[in-house]
């Protein structure tokens, strides 16, 4: 039999976590699809389970000069509707599942979940994200990039859990989301890609790309968008067929039964080319 | 009197919305046990043997060994099993069912049983013929001699799957020596008679009762006879209550589906002009033939689409595989024809540097001209005005025009079609023999009894309105309850567009000798189906008229194409139909919405396949079916053409809305990117495909 304790409290939810095994369930929307069993049967979790969704105090979004600070049990809906959210992460948030589901699933529990084709992972990686990991003794902070290691692969200790997610603020001249999915609501993306550029007095300040479910993690490639900054944007749009070729070899995606990998490979090299020229 | 076509409120809509209809998976009985099945995990070979653990009380197999009859599914081909006894055939193939009071044992019990395969190499390629047909008109493939030019081209369609809301169930029980079923299926009359077979039983021992359904799409046309018959042995071996409800994912891998198609076109060209096709249609089986060859049958009489072509030499072959067995959906055969023939008329007359709209025009069926197995149209044909219409409305012949020009990645389409309504051939008259009864009761009100389904159609309000408007009675003096075989006649299956037709069609004879004798308190009247004297068809040779009277519908579609994601967006659709007379348009207009993305969605977007036997898209996140933000907004118009026989001049409309969405879809496509397309789904990654091939 498995254990499941509703903690009403951060604290609460620290010290189930301290005592054993256990799976941390928020808006769950992945975790009951992933533990599903038949109708009329309980949910097929294989560990004890500590739902946090009730944790009133993790439910904020705040700001400072620097940053976007998003607690664990924040909700899609509640990102979307709010004035702070970074743009970027509203313009994912507004395609990613239906309404329902924005309702219900945090975006803590995207980056958890750790799948390469998680929508919010593109928007947070070209924005530099931290994720904040706390157990009863210890507070650490994380890069995104370095959270996630691998398909469902996180660096989350046993006894800790993520409580907020800090999100430093950057003004950039353009971005761009795009989700390639089947249809226009409800589905998985095949693949998802986010630019953001900075233009002063015709030079490129920053440039940012991350693409989503073309490799094990998020792919963002911090060298190579440092040879390009300094460039002019017509230097930079001159580049293009340079850009594509650093990009080719990284750019590593798989057959499934969402699409195949020529085709992600190809709209992710036209996507990062659609962006530049554009820009 | 006021006109029938003007709308009422659907009768179920309170109950449906509010929640409160009761779906099979609603029931519950006392003493109610569950039942899973345990399916093979091979594509290929034969049972060794099976070791069981130690069952708890108050658990139960059963399988092959139970069945009292005859382990075969009754339907049109028998080759079903029941259960399978030792040759598998398909992945996931059924061997027996596991019954008891908690699902969680019944999972750990079938997770125990240890079966032992003799495995054999499964036959995915289409190498098994088991059914060929081949007929000709005119010359046939002797006017090939006399072509000056031949055109050739290949066109295949891909699995579709009915993606009702509602998976397929039943709850079995025992009533004294009966054995009684309440499910949700299209065809009462089929699980009953396929039950009767399997249990040996006599006709007043099995009693078959309609749930409210939750969306068939064909779907629940064969496969519940043969979850039916499956519950029906355990019913009568442990009588007591047993519910066997499938979970999505299980319905999706072990269900029938859409028989994937491919189909050859020739065309003999003479001065430019098409004198003659051969074509030939290959379609999987899958496991089973069941009713594979009904449905190669409705492909090959549409071989000449909504066209008149003189010289015709047609043939198609069944195979079977061992993938999933397809069946019956929606559209039975034509979606993959009516595509096939409508890119290749177009396609030739791209080839031959002729407008394709005129081209097409010039060879549309007219009143008078011969079916492709020579039977007659005899009713008005309303097409020239019906694309007159929605190419009026959709502007097409400026935007083809302009949307033509490079890099633009607009397209728009026009697809031509019909249905035949009822079954193909004299199945009415030989296979169904339908019946149905009108009872006036003391109250005065009037029952309508027949064993038709209302799948969401709407049968429930059109059969009503149809009543009342013909007695000139209040609607709710009108009674139709969910058909139960101990009180209503063989009214036939709830398919092949034939209920208002043909099963109103009687009714309304029916109510007309009630009106006759109204004065009477209480009687019934009963009506047997005759066919129309003019109906003559030859099934073994393919000749005379295959369908009493046709559907029939124009569908314009406009797209985008992005051309970095080669994704396909839908901007607008313009239909019109005719389907005889409207009984409700309302219901007609819902109809044709949902044929119609149900159609396109099969021409763009909803893949299926399988690897090894095995379903790969297998729950909804991966069988991806359009939403209403996919769609585009929907035009839609009714072009009246009263049909003598049909009530007020009804014919068919379910299947109808979905036959044209493929090749409209397609072409818009076509128009878009500029190139030919062969296949269907047409997805972003096939687009890619074409698009690199500059």
């Amino acid at each position: 039999m498995v254990e499941s304790h509703i903690a009403k409290t951060l604290e609460d939810a620290l010290k189930t976590l301290n005592s054993g095994k256990f799976r941390i369930v928020a808006g769950g929307t992945d975790m009951l699809i992933q533990n599903r069993s038949h109708t009329g049967m309980p949910i097929g979790y294989k560990d004890n389970v500590v739902y946090i969704n009730l944790i009133n105090e993790l439910d904020y979004i705040k700001e400072d000069e620097d940053n976007v600070y998003i607690g664990a049990t924040t909700r899609l809906e509640t990102i979307l509707k709010s004035e702070n959210a970074p743009k970027i992460l509203k313009n994912i948030i507004h395609e990613m599942a239906g309404p329902g589901i924005r309702h219900t699933a945090t975006l803590a529990g995207n980056i958890a979940n750790a799948s390469p084709a998680g929508d919010s992972l593109v928007g947070l990686y070209v924005l530099d994200a931290s994720i904040k990991c706390q157990s009863v003794d210890n507070t650490r902070i994380v890069k995104i990039k370095d959270f996630i290691q691998g398909v469902r692969k996180i660096d989350l200790k046993s006894n800790e859990m993520i409580t907020e997610v800090m999100i430093p603020k950057y003004d950039f001249s353009r971005f761009v989301f795009k989700k390639v999915a089947p249809r226009l609501s409800d589905a998985i993306s095949k693949l998802s890609f986010v630019g953001a550029i900075r233009i002063e007095d015709n030079e490129v300040k920053d440039l940012r790309m991350a693409l989503g479910a073309v490799y094990m993690t998020v792919l963002r490639k911090e060298d190579i968008e440092s040879k390009y900054i300094g460039q002019s944007i017509g230097e930079l749009k001159n580049n293009i067929e340079l850009i594509i070729e650093d990009y080719n070899s990284f750019i590593k995606p798989i057959d499934d039964q969402r699409s195949n990998k020529e085709y992600r490979k190809q709209v992710a090299l036209n996507l990062i080319k659609d962006f530049i020229m554009k820009s | 009197m006021k006109d029938i076509s003007k709308s009422i409120n659907k009768v179920d809509n309170e109950e449906k919305i509010s929640g409160k209809a009761k779906y099979v998976a609603d029931y519950t009985m006392d003493g109610m046990l569950y039942a899973m099945t345990k399916r093979s995990s091979i594509a290929k070979g034969e049972i060794v043997n099976i070791e069981y653990p130690d069952l708890p009380k108050g658990y139960f197999i059963v399988n092959h060994k139970d069945v009292q009859g005859k382990n075969i599914i009754k339907m049109i081909f028998e080759d079903w099993p029941v259960f399978t006894e030792k040759n598998i055939s398909y992945l996931y193939e059924p061997i027996m069912l596991v019954i008891g009071p908690e699902k969680s044992v019944l999972v750990d019990i079938i997770e125990h049983i240890k079966i032992t395969y003799k495995e054999e190499k499964p036959i995915f390629a289409w190498t098994d013929s088991v059914i060929d047909y081949h007929f000709d008109k005119g010359h046939g493939n002797r006017i090939f001699d006399d072509a000056d030019e031949i055109i050739e081209h290949t066109y295949e369609t891909g699995y579709q799957e009915q993606a009702y809301i509602e998976p397929q169930g039943f709850i079995g029980y025992p009533e004294g020596d009966k054995t009684t079923l309440v499910g949700s299926i299209q065809c009462p009359y089929y699980v009953k008679n396929a039950v009767i077979q399997a249990l040996g039983e006599k006709d007043e021992n099995v009693r078959v009762i309609q749930a409210n359904v939750g969306g068939a799409f064909g779907g629940k046309e064969e496969y519940p006879s043969l979850i039916g018959c499956q519950l029906a042995v355990a019913v009568k071996k442990i009588k007591k209550p047993i519910k066997l409800i499938f979970e999505r994912e299980e319905d999706m891998l072990v269900t029938t589906k859409r028989h994937p198609s491919k189909t050859v076109f020739k065309a003999a060209i003479k001065n430019n002009q098409i004198i003659g096709l051969k074509a030939h249609v290959s379609i999987d089986a899958g496991a089973t033939i069941g009713l594979s060859g009904v449905v190669l049958s409705r492909a090959l009489l549409a071989v000449s689409g909504a066209y008149t072509i003189d010289h015709l030499d047609v043939s198609g072959d069944v195979y079977r595989t061992n993938t999933v067995p397809n069946g019956a959906f929606r559209g039975f055969g034509a979606p993959q024809m009516f595509f096939a023939v409508d890119m290749f008329i177009e396609h030739i007359a791209k080839s031959l540097n002729f407008d394709p709209l005129e081209f097409r025009e010039n060879l549309l069926v007219k009143q008078g001209d011969r079916t492709s197995t020579n039977g007659l149209f005899r009713e008005p044909v309303l097409m020239p005005n019906m694309i007159k219409k929605v190419i009026d409305e959709s502007d097409y012949k400026n935007k083809i025009k302009q949307y033509s020009q490079k890099g633009n990645f607009k397209g728009i389409g026009m697809s031509l079609f019909f249905h035949g309504c009822g079954f193909t051939g004299s199945g009415e008259k030989n296979i169904i023999k339908a019946k149905v009864r009108l009872k006036k009761t003391k109250d005065g009100k009037v029952h309508i009894l027949v064993a038709a389904v209302d799948m969401g159609q709407g049968i429930k309000t059109t059969f009503r309105k149809l009543i009342a408007h013909m007695l000139e009675l209040d609607i709710e003096e009108v009674v139709f309850n969910n058909p139960d075989t101990d009180f209503v006649p063989d009214s036939g299956p709830t398919v092949a567009s034939r209920t208002m037709m043909i099963v109103g069609g009687l009714l309304a004879r029916a109510a007309k000798e009630m009106k006759s004798r109204w004065k009477e308190v209480t009687f019934t009247v009963e009506k047997e189906y005759e066919q129309p004297d003019y109906i003559k068809y030859d099934e073994l040779h393919f000749i005379g008229d295959a369908y009493p009277a046709y559907s029939w519908g124009v569908n314009i579609v406009e797209v985008e194409v992005d051309p970095v994601t080669y994704q396909v967006y839908i901007k607008k659709s313009w239909s019109v139909y005719d389907v005889g007379k409207a009984i409700d348009e309302k219901i007609v207009l819902g109809q044709a919405d949902g044929g119609l993305a149900q159609g396109l969605a099969y021409g763009y977007l909803e893949v299926m396949n399988h690897k090894d036997g095995k379903i790969m898209q297998k729950n909804m996140t991966d069988y991806i079916i359009p939403t209403a933000m996919d769609m585009g907004e929907m035009e839609t118009y009714l072009f009246d053409n009263p049909y003598a026989y049909g009530p007020y001049g009804a014919k068919g409309v379910g299947e109808l809305p979905l036959i044209g969405g493929p090749a409209a879809v397609a072409k818009a496509i076509e128009s878009a990117i500029n190139k030919n397309i062969y296949k269907i789904p047409v997805t972003p990654e096939y687009i890619m495909e074409l698009m690199n091939n500059d």
